[in-house]
C-alpha cells in the first residue's frame, strides 16, 4: 500500500507507474513508483540504504542509459512527454536536468573551465559572456568570493565542501530546469554540510530539486515534499512537515521513529 | 612466536631487497670495468663516430646509438596513435560483452617471445616491405615496424589500465552536463589518467629500445648512419647480439661491452622517468 499525497502546484517531474530493472537482476529495483514533483521546490527521498532512492534519480536524466541492458517501464512526463521515450534526446534532457552526486567530482582543469564546461558544450565560445556567466554561476552558487582569485587554479585543490559548491555552480551554470542531487553532503562536514543545505534552499526560486538523503532531519530541514521508500516502492508521499509529524503508513511511521534503518 | 616469524619475514625480505640492489650494482660494475678499454682509447670519439671497423681495431658508436633512436623513434610514432585508439576503444567504447575477450587477447599478444616476432618479421614482413619500398626489405624501416607490432599490445593494455583508473562518477558528470562519449573522452578520461598514460608510453618505449630478438632479424646489422629507411642499419642490442661472438681482441670487446653500458644508461634513464609518472599518479589517487 502507498499513500501518495497531491501536489497542488505546478509539476516540474510526474512518474506514473515506473519501474525499473537493472541488467544484471531478475527483479526490478523500483516498482510501480507514481510521484509528482513539484515545481521550485524540494522534494526529499528518504529510505533505508538500497531502497532504490538513487535508482530512481538517476532514472530521471537517464544516467542508467551509460550501461547497457537497463530496463525502464511506465512514464516520467516532464514538459508533456515522456522522456522514458526512444526518441528522447539524451543530451538536451541532461542539459535541462542537472546532477549533483555523492562525492564532489571536480573535473581534471581549472575552476574557470569547471564551470564553463556545460556552456562549452552547448557551443558557446564568446569570452565575456562565458565570463559572466561562469561569474553569475559562482555567485550563485556562493562560492564567487573564495574563488575569484583563483579561477585559473587547479579545482582539485579546493576543499570537499568547496569542490560540491563547485559542482553546483557547474550544474546552475547551464540553467537547468530541475537539479537532482544524490546525497550531496554524504563526503562532507557539517559545516560545509550546512553551508550546501541553505545553498539548495535558496536555488529552488529558479529550479526544481529532487534531493536523496539518507538523513532525515536533512529531509525535514529543506524539504517541501518528503517521499519515503521501501524495497523500491514509493511508501509514503507527503508535505514534509506532516510526513514527519502524521505519517500516514505505518512503515513511514516506523522508519521516522528509528524502528529500522 | 608469530613475533619472531614476523621478524624472519621482514629481514629476509630486507635481505632480497639488497642482493637486489647488488646485483644491478655488480652488473654497472661490471660492464663499466669491461669498458674501460674503449673508453680510454676512444674518448668521446666513441659516441661521435659511426666508423666501426674490426679489422682497423676502430669502434665508434655513433651508427648504432641512431639506429637504436630512430628504429625506437618510428616504432612509436607508428604504435602510440595506434595504442591510444585501441585502449579508447577498450575502456570506453567496446560492450561490456566485447571488453573481456579483447582485452585479454591483446594481453596473450603482449606476452608472446620477442623473437617469434622476429622470425615472423623476417619470413612474412621482409617480403612485404621490399615489394612496396624496394630496397632488400632489412633495414631500418621494417625494424621499427616490427617493433611497433611487437610494443604495441603492452603498450595499448597498460594504456586501457590507466584510463580505467577514470571514476565512473567523474565520467557521469560530465554526461550529466549534456557531454557526449567523446567529450567524455577527451574532456575526462585524457586528461584524468594523462600521468599514467605517458608513463605507460614510456615503459613502452623503455620496451622497445632495449629489444633485441625482434629486430636482430630484420635490422641488418650494418653501421652506417642512413636517412633511407630502407637501407639496412644496426642498433645497440642488434650489434651486441650479432657481433659478441664475433670479438677476438680485447679492444672489440670492451667496446661491445661499452654499448651495453649506454643501452643499460639509456633505459634506466626511461624507466626512471616512467616510474616518476607512475609515482604522481599513484600519488594523487
Ligand atoms: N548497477 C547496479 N546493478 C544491479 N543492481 C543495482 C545496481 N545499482 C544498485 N542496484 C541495486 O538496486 C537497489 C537499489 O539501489 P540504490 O538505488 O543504489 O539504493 P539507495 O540509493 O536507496 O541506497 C539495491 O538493491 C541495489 O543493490
Ligand atoms: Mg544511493
Amino acid at each position: 500500500m502507498s499513500t501518495i499525497c497531491s501536489v497542488t502546484e505546478e509539476k516540474a517531474l510526474e512518474i506514473n507507474k515506473f519501474d525499473f530493472t537493472y541488467a544484471s537482476a531478475d527483479e526490478p529495483s523500483l516498482k510501480q513508483v507514481t510521484m509528482p514533483i513539484a515545481k521550485n521546490s524540494i522534494t526529499a527521498l528518504i529510505g533505508p540504504s538500497g531502497c532504490g532512492k538513487s535508482t530512481l534519480l538517476r532514472s530521471i536524466n537517464r544516467m542508467h542509459d551509460l550501461y547497457p541492458g537497463n530496463k525502464y517501464e511506465g512514464e516520467i512526463m516532464y514538459n508533456g512527454r515522456n522522456i522514458l521515450d526512444e526518441k528522447e534526446d539524451l543530451i538536451s534532457l541532461r542539459v535541462n536536468i542537472g546532477m549533483i552526486f555523492q562525492k564532489p567530482t571536480a573535473f581534471p582543469m581549472s575552476i574557470y573551465d569547471n564551470v564553463a564546461y556545460g556552456l562549452r558544450l552547448q557551443g558557446m565560445r564568446n569570452k565575456t559572456e562565458l565570463g559572466d556567466r561562469v561569474e553569475k554561476a559562482l555567485k550563485d552558487a556562493a562560492i564567487w568570493k573564495e574563488v575569484r582569485d583563483r579561477l585559473k587554479h587547479d579545482a582539485n585543490g579546493l576543499s570537499g565542501g568547496q569542490q560540491q559548491r563547485l559542482c553546483i555552480a557547474r550544474a546552475i551554470a547551464v540553467e537547468p530546469e530541475i537539479l537532482l542531487f544524490d546525497e550531496p553532503t554524504s563526503a562532507l562536514d557539517p559545516i560545509s554540510t550546512q553551508g550546501i543545505e541553505e545553498l539548495v534552499t535558496e536555488l529552488k526560486d529558479k529550479v526544481s530539486i529532487v534531493i536523496v538523503t539518507h538523513n532525515m532531519q536533512q529531509a525535514a530541514r529543506v524539504s517541501d515534499y518528503t517521499g519515503f521508500m521501501y524495497l523500491g516502492e514509493l511508501i509514503e508521499l507527503g508535505k514534509t512537515e506532516e510526513l514527519f509529524v502524521t505519517p500516514k503508513e505505518r512503515l513511514t511511521e516506523e522508519y521516522i521513529t528509528g524502528k529500522f534503518g | 612466536m608469530t613475533h619472531i616469524i614476523d621478524k624472519i619475514f621482514a629481514n629476509a625480505t630486507r635481505l632480497i631487497a639488497i642482493i637486489v640492489l647488488l646485483i644491478t650494482a655488480w652488473i654497472f660494475t661490471v660492464l663499466f670495468q669491461e669498458s674501460l678499454l674503449s673508453m680510454q682509447t676512444f674518448g668521446l670519439d666513441f659516441v661521435t663516430e659511426s666508423k666501426w671497423a674490426p679489422n682497423l681495431e676502430k669502434f665508434g658508436a655513433f651508427a648504432a646509438i641512431m639506429g637504436s633512436v630512430i628504429s625506437t623513434f618510428l616504432a612509436m610514432v607508428l604504435a602510440v596513435p595506434i595504442a591510444i585508439g585501441v585502449a579508447i576503444f577498450l575502456s570506453e567504447i567496446a560492450h561490456a560483452k566485447l571488453k573481456a575477450p579483447v582485452g585479454v587477447s591483446i594481453e596473450l599478444l603482449a606476452a608472446i617471445p620477442s623473437v617469434i616476432y622476429g622470425m615472423w618479421g623476417l619470413f612474412y614482413f621482409v617480403p612485404i616491405i621490399r615489394d612496396i619500398f624496394g630496397g632488400i626489405g632489412i633495414g631500418m624501416l621494417t625494424a621499427g615496424i616490427v617493433l611497433a607490432i611487437m610494443i604495441l599490445p603492452f603498450m595499448a593494455a597498460v594504456t586501457r589500465d590507466a584510463m580505467n583508473t577514470t571514476p565512473d562518477i567523474l565520467k557521469e558528470s560530465a554526461y550529466a552536463l549534456g557531454g557526449t562519449k567523446w567529450d567524455v573522452i577527451k574532456d575526462i578520461v585524457i586528461p584524468y589518467s594523462k600521468a599514467g598514460i605517458i608513463g605507460a608510453l614510456i615503459l613502452a618505449l623503455g620496451r622497445a629500445i632495449g629489444e633485441t630478438m625482434a629486430v636482430t632479424f630484420v635490422m641488418g646489422n650494418v653501421h652506417k648512419v642512413s636517412f633511407d629507411l630502407t637501407q639496412p642499419a644496426t642498433s645497440i642490442p642488434v650489434t651486441l647480439a650479432n657481433e659478441f661472438t664475433e670479438a677476438d681482441t680485447k679492444l672489440y670487446f670492451s667496446s661491445l661491452f661499452e654499448l651495453a653500458l649506454i643501452l643499460l644508461v639509456i633505459s634506466f634513464t626511461i624507466i626512471s622517468i616512467a616510474k616518476f609518472y607512475f609515482l604522481r599518479r599513484t600519488r594523487r589517487a
